[in-house]
């Protein structure tokens, strides 16, 4: 285990490699979330989403609505289907910064710990993704999506969305990273700083 | 493991409360524009000593020449990544006087560089397109992050220093 100002350096280095590697398979790291999420879609809401599916890296959904004459009428009325685009990239850089942080800890098993969390950032992945549709969904379709049953309030789709979007894919790799520092000096050292309460 | 856990309680409802109340209506219009036009403002002021073709309007940073403006918006204004720092301040034991010296100064760091964020954004954009856009969406989110964890580290090594026992054994 190394210091946390090595590490950070040692991340700094790693990034510009994990990057590039998320680059190289940006579509297929962003799979498996892309899949969940439309898995999740189109179980729950069957009758909003007709269809979702990942090609390359832009998740696709495609609504049971249509416009006709910028009135939204449902698809079957409309003749076609309103299609969504999601740029997965959006949310799939939190890969190679978790995986940055990680590799430079010098951690037991790392394949091991990268796989588990890799898992974690696909579940939350897909939270993303789902949140991001429901935005658009609300901006786009408007009352007749919010009317739809099981659909959130706006405002916790809102919220949902932000959290989704601006913290999740820089927070998330650093708490899992974090939680996976367990056993670790540093972590030896956080916990006695923390059992040792000034405040208290 | 038990402490870490109330830790991490602590330092998740504080997030999510902070991030909460920043997205409220009120909070945006009164506290996070106004904060985010004396961004733009700030940044060019800054640059206005090499560069005397940029105005400021609003969240707006403009090139008078080429036209091409960036539009500061949530989440391009380091308030979330303030959010996150204060948050672990204040899930963190120490005294009160302790943790707002950390959140004033962590403050000032995380703002400092993201006005070098948006100045970089702001010329990157006119020379390159798809950099600006990658380097906005992808790269400038996660520095500004680990500026937050480098600023987090201070402060715990500060605290050590003010009190030496807590973090040697």
């Amino acid at each position: 285990m190394i210091g946390l100002r090595q590490q950070l350096v040692m991340t700094l280095i790693l990034m510009p490699i994990t990057f590039a590697l998320w680059i190289a398979a940006a579509g297929l790291l962003a799979g498996p979330a892309a899949w969940l999420a439309g898995f999740i879609l189109e179980q729950m809401y069957a009758g909003i989403v007709a269809s979702a599916a990942l090609n390359d890296t832009l998740f696709i959904v495609s609504v049971e609505f249509g416009n006709v004459n910028g009135k939204i009428v449902t698809a079957t009325e409309a003749g076609h289907e309103l299609v969504f685009e999601v740029n997965t990239q959006l949310l799939s850089y939190s890969i190679p910064f978790y995986a940055a942080l990680l590799w430079s800890s010098k951690l037991q098993n790392p394949a091991n710990r990268f796989a588990l969390g890799l898992f974690a950032l696909w579940f939350t992945m897909a939270l993303g993704l789902i949140a991001i549709v429901m935005k658009d969904l609300m901006l786009v379709v408007g009352a007749p999506f919010l009317a739809a049953p099981g659909i959130p309030p706006g405002a916790a789709i809102a919220l949902l969305y932000q959290f989704s979007v601006l913290l999740a894919p820089t927070l998330l790799p650093v708490l899992l990273w974090l939680t996976q520092l367990q056993g670790t000096p540093l972590w030896t050292a956080l916990q006695q700083r923390l059992i040792r309460d000034p405040a208290a | 493991m038990l402490v870490m856990t109330k830790f991490l309680i602590i330092f998740l409802a504080t997030l999510l409360t902070l991030f909460s109340v920043e997205m409220l209506t009120p909070v945006q219009h009164g506290v996070i524009q106004p904060f985010t036009t004396s961004l733009a403002t700030l940044s060019s002021l800054l640059i206005l000593p090499f560069d005397d073709g940029v105005i400021s309007q609003g969240r707006i940073l403009r090139d008078v020449a080429t036209g091409f403006a960036v539009s500061i918006e949530s989440g391009c204004n380091g308030v979330e990544a303030a959010i996150v720092l204060i948050a672990g301040v204040l899930a963190f034991p120490a005294r009160w006087q302790q943790k707002l010296i950390a959140i004033a100064l962590g403050f000032i760091a995380i703002q400092a560089l993201n006005i070098l964020r948006i100045v970089s954004l702001f010329y990157l954009g006119q020379w390159n397109y798809t950099v600006f856009e990658w380097t906005h969406l992808y790269f400038w989110p996660v520095l500004i992050m680990i500026d937050v964890l480098v600023v987090f580290a201070i402060y715990l090594k500060w605290l050590a220093s003010v009190e030496p026992k807590a973090l040697t054994s």
